[in-house]
C-alpha cells in the first residue's frame, strides 16, 4: 500500500536517509528521517525491484553520497589525504560533511571549512596542528586557482613611478594571491607528495615556515618565503606604504633583519612573479591618488 | 523532422573535460561541438574560464548543469540562475540543459540527481518551476531524463508520460539520454523501446550516450566505458523518430585519451545516418 506523503516531506525524508552516515538499515530511524516519515514504512514509499528490496535500493544513493563527498575533498586536499591515509581521511570526511554539508551548487566549495573542522575533528591527536597547516595551504591553492584574473604590474608601469613617489606608494596585490604562515614545513611536504606520492617524504617536524601562493599565466604557484620576506609582503598587502613597510622590517636587529640587497631582491622577484597588479601613490597631493598599472 | 524550438542539429560532440584541456587547445581537434558542465565554470576566473573562452571561440557550446534542482521543493536559487545566465551569454551557449531531478532540500546540495515521484503533485510543481526558470533565463530550458535506482510507491504514471506532459505543459525541450533509459529500464523493469517511442519527438533537441556498470542486481550510470550495443540500437530507434538531433558522448570516470572518447562519439554519426537511411527507403 503506497503511503501518501507530500512532495516536500518525501524529499526531506529521502535526503535524511541518503546523508545518514551510518548503516542503511538504521537510516530511516535517524531523527531527521523519523521526523518526516515513521520508521518501518520504507516499503510503503519505495517499490522493491525484482532483485532488490526497497531499503537496498535507497541504499545505493546513501552509499554513493559519502564516496562522492570523499572524492571531491580528496581532489582538493590531496596531501592531507596522503598524510592521514585513506581510512582516516574517509573518517574525517564523514564527520566534516555532517557538520558542513554542501550548501553550494558546486562541489568545488565543499572543502571551504575543512581547515577549521580539522581543529576539532576527532582522531587527529598530535597531528592536528600539522593537518591544519596542510589543509590551510591546500585550501589557499584552490582559492587562488579560482580567483578572478587581474592584470599584472608591468615593467613599464614600474618605470613610470617617479623615484620620489616610491616612499608613499602602495602596492596592490593580484586577486589570485594568498600569504600564509605555518608551524610546519607543509610546502615542502606538498611539493613532495605532488611530485611522487609513493616515495619517502620530508619529515613534518615543528618548524616555522612561510609561503606565498599565487597564480601566473593561469598556473598556481607556491613559494616558500623567509621570515623577513613574509613580514615585508604582509605589510605591503595590508596596505602599508613601501616606505613604512621597509622601515618596519629594518627595525629589528639580528638575523631576521634583511639587508638592502635582500630588499631589492624581494621586490625584483615579486614583480617578476606578477604578485602586484598596480601601484597607488599619494605623492601627487592630498586626495590625489595616482594609479600605475 | 526538426525540433519545435528551431534549435540546430549541432552534429556529434563530446563533453569538455579538464584532462583533455591541453589536447584540445594544442591540437584543435575536428569536433562538431562541446558540452560544458555549467557549475565547473560559473565561479572561476582561473584556467577553466580561460580554456572555456578559447573553446567557445572555436566551437559551438552547450551548457549542461547538475545543480538546477528543478524538482526540489526548496525555492529556486536566484544566485545560481544569475550566474548560469551570465555564463550562457559569455559562451554564446546554443542552449542550456539540466536534469529532471532534485539535488537537495533545506538549503543542502547532496550533489546527486535524486529521482522524482511521478505524481500529479510533482508534475504541477515542476511545470511551474520550469516556466519560472525559462522566464528568468529568457530561453527554453532543456531537461534530461534521469537514470534512477528507486521508484516511488506513490508514482502514478510512467516516467515517459511525466516527461512528455512536463515538456508540453511547461514548453521545455528534452535531452534524451538513451543510456539512462536503458539503465532505468533494467532497474525498474520497463520496456526501453516503449519509453523512447512515447516521448514527443519534436521536443527532443539533444541526445546523450554513455557507458554504465552492470552490478548484476542493478545498473549504475557511471559514464566510464563504451556504450553497449543495446544502447546504440535504442539510439538508432529514437533517431528514426526525431531525425538528426545534436548528439553527445559522455565519459566522466576513467576518462581515456580524447581521441578514444571522440571515436565513440563518432559512432553516433554512423548510427544516425544508417537509421535515417532506413527511414528514407521505406
Amino acid at each position: 500500500m503506497a503511503l501518501h506523503v507530500p512532495l516536500d516531506r518525501l524529499q526531506r525524508w529521502m535526503q535524511a536517509v541518503v546523508v545518514h552516515p551510518g548503516a542503511t538499515p538504521a537510516a530511516p530511524g535517524a531523527p531527521a528521517a523519523r521526523a518526516e516519515v515513521p520508521p518501518g514504512t520504507v516499503a510503503d514509499l519505495i517499490r522493491p525491484s525484482l532483485t532488490m528490496s526497497a531499503l537496498e535500493r535507497i541504499g545505493i544513493y546513501q552509499g554513493m553520497y559519502l564516496l562522492r563527498m570523499e572524492d571531491a575533498l580528496a581532489g582538493d586536499y590531496e596531501a592531507l589525504r596522503h598524510l592521514l591515509g585513506e581510512d582516516r581521511f574517509f573518517d574525517l570526511v564523514r564527520g566534516y560533511v555532517q557538520e558542513y554539508p554542501s550548501r553550494h551548487f558546486s562541489l568545488n566549495r565543499l572543502g571551504d571549512h575543512l581547515p577549521e573542522y580539522v581543529l576539532r575533528a576527532p582522531g587527529l591527536a598530535r597531528r592536528r596542528a600539522v593537518c591544519h597547516d596542510l589543509a590551510r595551504l591546500e585550501r589557499a591553492m584552490g582559492r587562488v586557482f579560482d580567483a578572478p584574473e587581474t592584470p599584472h604590474l608591468t615593467a613599464h608601469a614600474i618605470a613610470a613611478v617617479p623615484p620620489e613617489a616610491w616612499e608613499q606608494a602602495r602596492l596592490v596585490p593580484i586577486a589570485a594571491f594568498a600569504l600564509l604562515a605555518f608551524r610546519y614545513p607543509v610546502v615542502a611536504y606538498l611539493d613532495s607528495v605532488s611530485d611522487e606520492p609513493d616515495h619517502a617524504h620530508p619529515p613534518l617536524r615543528r618548524q616555522d615556515t612561510w609561503a606565498v601562493v599565487y597564480r601566473r599565466d593561469y598556473t598556481v604557484w607556491r613559494q616558500e618565503l623567509t621570515r623577513p620576506a613574509h613580514h615585508l609582503l604582509s605589510l605591503l598587502v595590508a596596505g602599508r606604504t613601501v616606505g613604512d613597510a621597509v622601515a618596519t622590517v629594518l627595525r629589528p636587529r639580528g638575523r631576521n633583519r634583511p639587508t638592502e640587497d635582500d630588499l631589492f631582491r624581494f621586490f625584483r622577484e615579486w614583480t617578476a612573479a606578477g604578485l602586484f597588479q598596480s601601484i597607488e601613490s599619494q605623492r601627487f597631493g592630498p586626495g590625489r591618488t595616482r594609479t600605475f598599472d | 523532422m526538426s525540433n519545435r524550438f528551431g534549435l540546430p542539429d549541432l552534429g556529434v560532440g563530446v563533453g569538455l573535460r579538464t584532462v583533455h584541456f591541453p589536447y584540445i587547445l594544442g591540437e584543435r581537434p575536428r569536433v562538431d561541438w562541446f558540452e560544458v558542465l555549467s557549475e565547473n565554470f560559473m565561479e572561476t576566473g582561473g584556467r577553466p574560464a580561460w580554456v572555456l573562452d578559447q573553446v567557445a571561440e572555436r566551437y559551438p557550446v552547450v551548457l549542461h548543469g547538475v545543480s538546477l534542482s528543478i524538482g526540489s521543493t526548496d525555492p529556486l536559487d536566484r544566485d545560481y540562475l544569475r550566474k548560469l545566465k551570465a555564463l550562457a551569454g559569455r559562451t554564446k551557449a546554443r542552449w542550456v540543459s539540466d536534469h529532471l531531478c532534485w539535488t537537495g532540500v533545506l538549503g543542502r546540495n547532496v550533489h546527486d540527481l535524486l529521482p522524482m515521484p511521478y505524481t500529479e503533485e510533482a508534475l504541477r510543481h515542476t511545470v511551474a518551476r520550469v516556466r519560472a526558470v525559462c522566464d528568468f533565463l529568457e530561453r527554453p530550458l532543456v531537461l534530461e531524463n534521469p537514470s534512477s535506482y528507486v521508484e516511488f510507491a506513490a508514482t502514478s504514471m510512467p516516467e515517459w508520460e511525466f516527461l512528455a506532459r512536463l515538456a508540453e505543459d511547461s514548453d521545455c525541450g528534452l535531452l534524451l539520454d538513451v543510456n539512462n533509459v536503458f539503465v532505468s529500464a533494467f532497474n525498474h523493469g520497463f520496456d526501453a523501446g516503449a519509453y523512447v517511442d512515447a516521448l514527443p519527438a519534436d521536443r527532443i533537441v539533444q541526445y546523450h550516450l554513455a557507458g554504465h556498470t552492470h552490478k548484476g542486481t542493478h545498473i549504475i550510470d557511471t559514464h566510464n566505458d563504451h556504450a553497449v550495443p543495446e544502447v546504440w540500437e535504442l539510439y538508432a530507434r529514437s533517431c528514426r523518430r526525431t531525425g538528426n538531433v545534436a548528439t553527445l558522448y559522455e565519459w566522466d570516470e576513467d576518462i581515456p585519451h580524447f581521441e578514444t572518447v571522440h571515436a565513440e562519439a563518432e559512432k553516433a554519426r554512423a548510427y544516425r545516418e544508417t537509421a535515417l537511411a532506413a527511414v528514407a527507403t521505406r
